[in-house]
């Protein structure tokens, strides 16, 4: 090894002794402490499934979880690692799960689903927009939609979140098989 | 109901392990959400498992280990399904706009910069090789001290280590971070 290559090597590992990790939020410690100790006997394990999913979705969430639970994870195309995508099959019902995290529960928050043309939510055939009122629990949700391809085109599916004047746009690239 | 004298204990053997811990988490998400969320499952999984955890003799690795298997028995399962933001994605140096620190504006605005760079840099490595350079270079674990945390053999922390930091230095050599 010569001696630059010793020196950017130094470099590196000074530049990583240095990455700092921002401190943890004021109160956060005990909080977090507070809520362990409520919940840590409880184990409840599906405190990730979105609340207050809406009365036309509320009947149909618990056979939509169980079904989400029970689905193999799909495969991920390699071409764009950054945008999640899955491959479903034609006139089959596929169930995705979308997960996010929220820094603090939220009540009243719009979501919206747009889908692309050939692909329907199950239980709202023909419609490409999908509107309702959520709320969302602190820390990670689970969301299942099941997606049903009628034309093999594919395309993205967004989810708009909204909460007074904020809002966050997911997306999920769809293949069809 | 809980027993106050269970949180009481439950404190006292937990919380001088918090700014380890957060820092993990930090380390293995990389975002603070994810952090602050494995945390908690954390927290929230040693509770119930606090009449085993009293008996510990090094509480502090025991939860460095409970959190990494967490991480990758949970987080990791879901990360692939998980929707990115659009405009407020994981982005890099996602939180390091909150350590602008006592140095002059301009020192800062560099030091940040270099930051953002290390960490765009980080993101392009495979998962286990971002964690072995963070956990070794970053937060001073022994190579024995990883195995321990992960499960994966010296031999292969080393050769990860290694091929990590050659792929560090050619993203930053080529952006010009290191000269």
């Amino acid at each position: 090894m010569n001696e630059e290559r010793v020196m950017k090597e130094q470099d590196l590992l000074e530049l990583l002794q240095d990455y700092p990790v921002p401190e943890a939020e004021a109160g956060f410690y005990d909080r977090a402490l507070v809520r362990a100790v409520h919940k840590g006997s409880r184990r409840q394990r599906n405190r990730w499934i979105l609340a207050g999913f809406g009365s036309a979705v509320a009947a149909g969430l618990a056979i939509w979880v169980v079904t989400a639970m029970l689905m193999t994870t799909p495969q991920l195309p390699e071409a764009e690692p950054s945008i999640p995508g899955v491959t479903i099959a034609m006139e089959q019902e596929h169930t995705v799960r979308l997960v996010f995290a929220s820094a603090k529960a939220l009540d009243s928050a719009t979501l919206t689903v747009s889908l692309p043309d050939g692909i329907e939510l199950a239980g709202f055939p023909g419609q490409r927009e999908i509107t309702w009122e959520t709320s969302l629990q602190e820390g990670r949700n689970l969301l299942p939609l099941t997606l049903i391809a009628l034309t093999p085109a594919g395309g993205e599916v967004l989810a708009r979140l909204e909460h007074k004047d904020r809002n966050r746009t997911f997306r999920l690239r769809v293949d069809v098989s | 109901m809980t027993d106050p004298r269970q949180t009481e204990v439950f404190e006292r053997v937990v919380r001088p392990h918090f700014d380890r811990l957060y820092r993990l988490a930090w380390r293995l998400t990389g975002a603070k959400a994810e952090a602050e969320d494995l945390f908690q499952e954390l927290l929230v999984k040693a509770f119930g498992m606090l009449d085993q955890l009293v008996h510990i003799e090094e509480p502090g690795s025991w939860l460095c280990r409970v959190m990494y298997n967490l991480f990758v028995d949970q987080h990791r399962r879901f990360a692939r399904q998980r929707m990115h933001l659009v405009d407020e994605g994981h982005l890099p140096g996602q939180g390091l706009a909150d350590l602008a620190g006592d140095l002059d504006p301009v020192e800062d605005r560099e030091r940040l910069e270099k930051y953002r760079r290390l960490d765009a840099a980080l993101r392009q490595l495979s998962e286990d090789h971002r964690h072995v350079v963070l956990l070794h270079d970053t937060e001073g674990y022994k190579l024995e001290e990883i195995e321990e945390l992960t499960g994966t053999p010296v031999g292969t922390i080393k050769s990860r280590l290694h091929r990590a930091r050659a792929r560090l230095r050619q993203i930053l050599e080529e952006d010009g971070t290191i000269s």
